[in-house]
């Protein structure tokens, strides 16, 4: 029995446990020795292959990259940019609505507020309760600005929590 | 002063120490690229590939297991990156082929005498995505049937008939009268 093609390419690759057998075999038979021998020559013309050089050096392109990637794109950097000046031109454009509002407390004493709060908390708790709708619109001079003031308030919402939000999914990823 | 050990770079690079990285990137990329180069046969295609190597083998780098050695990893993770990217071009091999076979029709191709090495190159780069990256594991990484079949997830059988087979057309590429 001649050694099959399988058990020659083992032999070579060292794949095979006991060798003795072959070794005996490839002593005594010219034909598997030949084939034996033509494998290793291919073997050798594969490890003849030599290396070839790069024509420029990939490190400075990999590091510029590398060291690029842990921080933020620009546009997110704008982000939080446009954020942090839309909270200022926020607090900016508010301040008179809360100066407004504050003459209106009459700025009483802590005791004062606390009655003041729980009774208007009553009137409201009753309000609720009665379920008075027509009673809303006792707020007129108030509507137009608690509307710009709301639209403010849900479009920087919406901003910080995109904006987080995607500074949160980077720092995940 | 020694050189740093690549285990001292990777340390470093590992806490955003771009030089370090740059100093791995510079002692491996020629190997890497070698590695690119016998699998995909074609230069640019290859320094692209052996680029992305080391940009996954950065983001790698926290799972790298510092008691094992950085250049017979990164050098599996680059074969292992050619094939996917030959797997995700299967739609031209066809093309390739022909593309192969039309050249050595060409008269003057036939006359002129292409070194060895080329000849070589030309065989690898004529088998089949798989065949290249097992005979690059096995022969110029030296991994054995085992740890290829682990390395791209492959019964041990599929190891020894693509490497059977793919030494089987390369001996008949090579060794074939001309
Ligand atoms: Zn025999």
């Amino acid at each position: 029995m001649h050694l099959t093609d399988e058990q020659l390419n083992e032999y070579l690759d060292n794949e095979i446990a006991d060798r003795t057998l072959f070794d005996s075999h490839l002593a005594s038979c010219g034909e598997c020795a030949a084939r034996l021998t033509a494998l290793q020559s291919l073997f050798a013309e594969l490890d003849s292959l030599p290396e070839v050089e790069l024509t420029h050096s990939l490190a400075s392109q990999i590091t510029l990259h590398a060291a690029s990637s842990p921080q933020l794109p620009r546009w997110l950097t704008l982000t939080a940019t446009l954020q942090a000046a839309l909270a200022l031109i926020a607090l900016v454009l508010a301040a008179p609505f809360v100066m407004n509002l504050l003459p209106a407390i009459e700025t009483p004493s802590f005791t004062e507020i606390l009655i003041q709060l729980q009774s208007q908390w009553l009137t409201l708790f009753n309000l609720i309760t009665n379920y008075q709708l027509p009673n809303l619109p006792t707020l007129p001079p108030l509507q137009i600005p608690t509307l710009t003031l709301s639209l403010a308030l849900a479009g920087a919402s919406l901003l910080w929590l995109v904006g987080n939000g995607l500074l949160l999914r980077r720092q995940i990823k | 002063m020694t050189a740093p050990t690549d285990r001292d770079l990777i340390v470093r690079a590992r806490r955003g120490d771009g030089d370090a990285f740059s100093e791995l990137v510079t002692r491996y990329q020629t190997n890497v690229f070698n590695v690119c180069y016998r699998i995909l046969h074609e230069r640019g295609e290859a320094e692209d590939l052996a680029q992305e190597t080391f940009m996954r083998a950065y983001h790698r780098l926290e799972q790298f297991d510092l008691e094992r050695e950085f250049g017979p990893w990164v050098r599996r993770v680059a074969a292992n990156l050619c094939l996917n990217h030959l797997e995700s071009q299967k739609v031209n091999a066809p093309l390739d082929e022909e593309r192969d076979a039309d050249e050595s029709q060409r008269p003057e191709k036939q006359v002129e005498v292409r070194e060895r090495s080329e000849q070589i190159r030309g065989a690898l780069a004529s088998l089949p995505a798989h065949y290249r990256v097992v005979v690059e594991l096995r022969h110029y990484q030296e991994l054995s049937y085992d740890e290829i079949a682990s390395e791209l997830k492959i019964p041990l059988s599929d190891v020894k008939s693509h490497l059977f087979r793919a030494r089987k057309l390369l001996a008949e590429k090579l060794h074939a009268p001309d």
